[in-house]
């Protein structure tokens, strides 16, 4: 695994202290990850109020399921962001469809390409995973970040681009099974 | 041994099929079941759950794309409420169902209880402090009970990590001047009550955590109808109205 992130480790010992039952580590631990995860959660779920909603659960989650959490494994912003982005999306699927969010918002939700300032200040993780998506077909690409970003099906994806969902799967299970070799090459040559 | 094992898993693509489902979960591309279904199995198979993890660990760095929201303030107080410790002695919460948790149950499926508030039953806790939280997140067990007709009458879900039974009236069934009592069948056992419960108001039954002790999977939960106050023999005596079985989700 690569370094942990300024801050990993703090915030791995924060979990400890709460997976003993420490609130208030715990209220510290959400005071600095809340902002990151609601960010991902809105992203897919769109409306404010249910996004909080699974936030919450989210938290009461990640206090219950503390000492499940095993710092070799992945890092504490990973380990969270993951079990944010799967109760959003089981929140989206039990929902059964996306609120149609006005046109400008939904551009805005639509552009997933990385800004500025993530290039700039994202780790070098974010790079690599950036350039390997940057070397796909675009359209490929895209379809990659939307399902991730939107926590889209592949059926409602495939139907917006007017595309067949076995031409979809195929752009993306190739891309990133190509993102997959790209990363492996670029962790070798850095080991060697 | 046989020419099974020689079927090449390389299914699609030139990657194996388990590699795919792996990738599709970790980008959140699945529907419902297809999630469901990878949930379950990851929870037996740790070879499946390693290219899962492998997968999800290999897309997380996108998230460092997204921005940061700061949520509303009040939120951590809510938190903090629903993480509190438990009260030394019985205790009893009327909340609405999260519909997070709640609605992921197979069990809500078709079930025709919208509108009806969930209510969630705190236990009573028997030791001066909570049971330490397990390392692997024991199963959740739900029950539809229903009536001879096939009519759902309540629907059970037993949450082995919050320690708590959720009861949720599917009906509006009242017998007068009598009770209703829950009883759970292991086995060959006897039927052990769990109590009388207000059907109309679950809210008001606490089971305790002995009580709990060793359900299981494919344990029969049935409601009995007894004179008011509880069947006075320990053992159902009036008509049995609706049984159902405990499934592991």
């Amino acid at each position: 695994m690569s370094a942990p992130s300024p801050g990993a480790a703090e915030l791995s010992a924060l979990l400890a202290q709460a997976a003993n039952g420490d609130r208030q580590a715990f209220e510290i631990f959400y005071q600095r990850t809340s902002s990151k995860l609601f960010g991902i959660i809105l992203r897919i779920l769109i409306e404010r109020t249910e996004a909080e909603d699974v936030l919450q659960e989210v938290y009461v989650t990640i206090w219950r399921k503390a000492a499940e959490f095993d710092a070799a494994r992945a890092s504490p912003v990973t380990w969270t962001a993951t079990i944010a982005r799967n109760r959003a999306i089981d929140r989206l699927r039990a929902r059964g469809s996306r609120p149609s969010a006005p046109l400008e918002e939904a551009a805005e939700v639509r552009d997933h390409s990385p800004s500025a300032d993530v290039i700039i200040d994202g780790n070098r993780e974010a790079a690599q995973l950036n350039a390997a998506l940057a070397a796909l077909e675009p359209r490929h690409a895209a379809a990659i970040r939307s399902c991730y970003f939107e926590g889209i099906t592949y059926e409602t994806l495939a139907a917006r681009e007017g595309v067949p969902v076995g031409t979809l799967k195929s752009w993306v299970r190739r891309g990133l099974m190509r993102m997959k070799t790209d990363l492996a090459t670029l962790h070798d040559g850095r080991a060697a | 041994m046989t020419a099974r094992e020689d079927i090449p898993h390389e299914d699609w693509d030139g990657m194996t099929v388990d590699e795919a489902l792996a990738m599709d979960f970790a980008l959140g591309a699945l529907d419902r079941k297809e999630r469901r279904a990878v949930d379950v199995r990851m929870r037996s198979d740790p070879a499946f759950r390693a290219i899962v993890d492998a997968w999800t660990m290999r897309l997380s760095p996108l998230d460092a794309a997204t921005a940061s929201v700061a949520p509303s303030a009040d939120i951590w107080a809510a938190i903090e409420a629903e993480i509190a410790p438990a009260p030394q002695r019985i205790a009893m919460v009327a909340a609405p169902a999260k519909p997070g948790l709640w609605n992921s149950l197979m069990l809500w499926r078709g079930a025709s209880i919208a509108g009806v508030a969930a209510a969630l039953v705190a236990l009573a806790q028997v030791g001066p402090t909570p049971p330490p939280a397990p390392r692997a997140p024991p199963e959740m067990l739900v029950a539809a009970l229903a009536g001879a007709d096939g009519k759902p009458l309540l629907s059970a879900a037993y949450d082995p990590m919050r320690g708590a039974v959720l009861l949720t009236p599917a009906t509006q069934r009242q017998d007068e001047g009598k009770s209703a009592e829950l009883w759970v069948i292991e086995g060959k056992n006897p039927p052990r009550s769990l109590g009388v419960i207000d059907i109309k108001d679950p809210s008001k039954h606490v089971i305790t955590s002995d009580q709990l002790k060793g359900l299981t999977s494919g344990a029969t939960l049935a409601i009995s109808i007894e004179p008011y106050g509880g069947s006075p023999t320990g053992q159902p005596t009036g008509p049995v109205v609706a049984t159902g079985t405990l499934r592991a989700v």
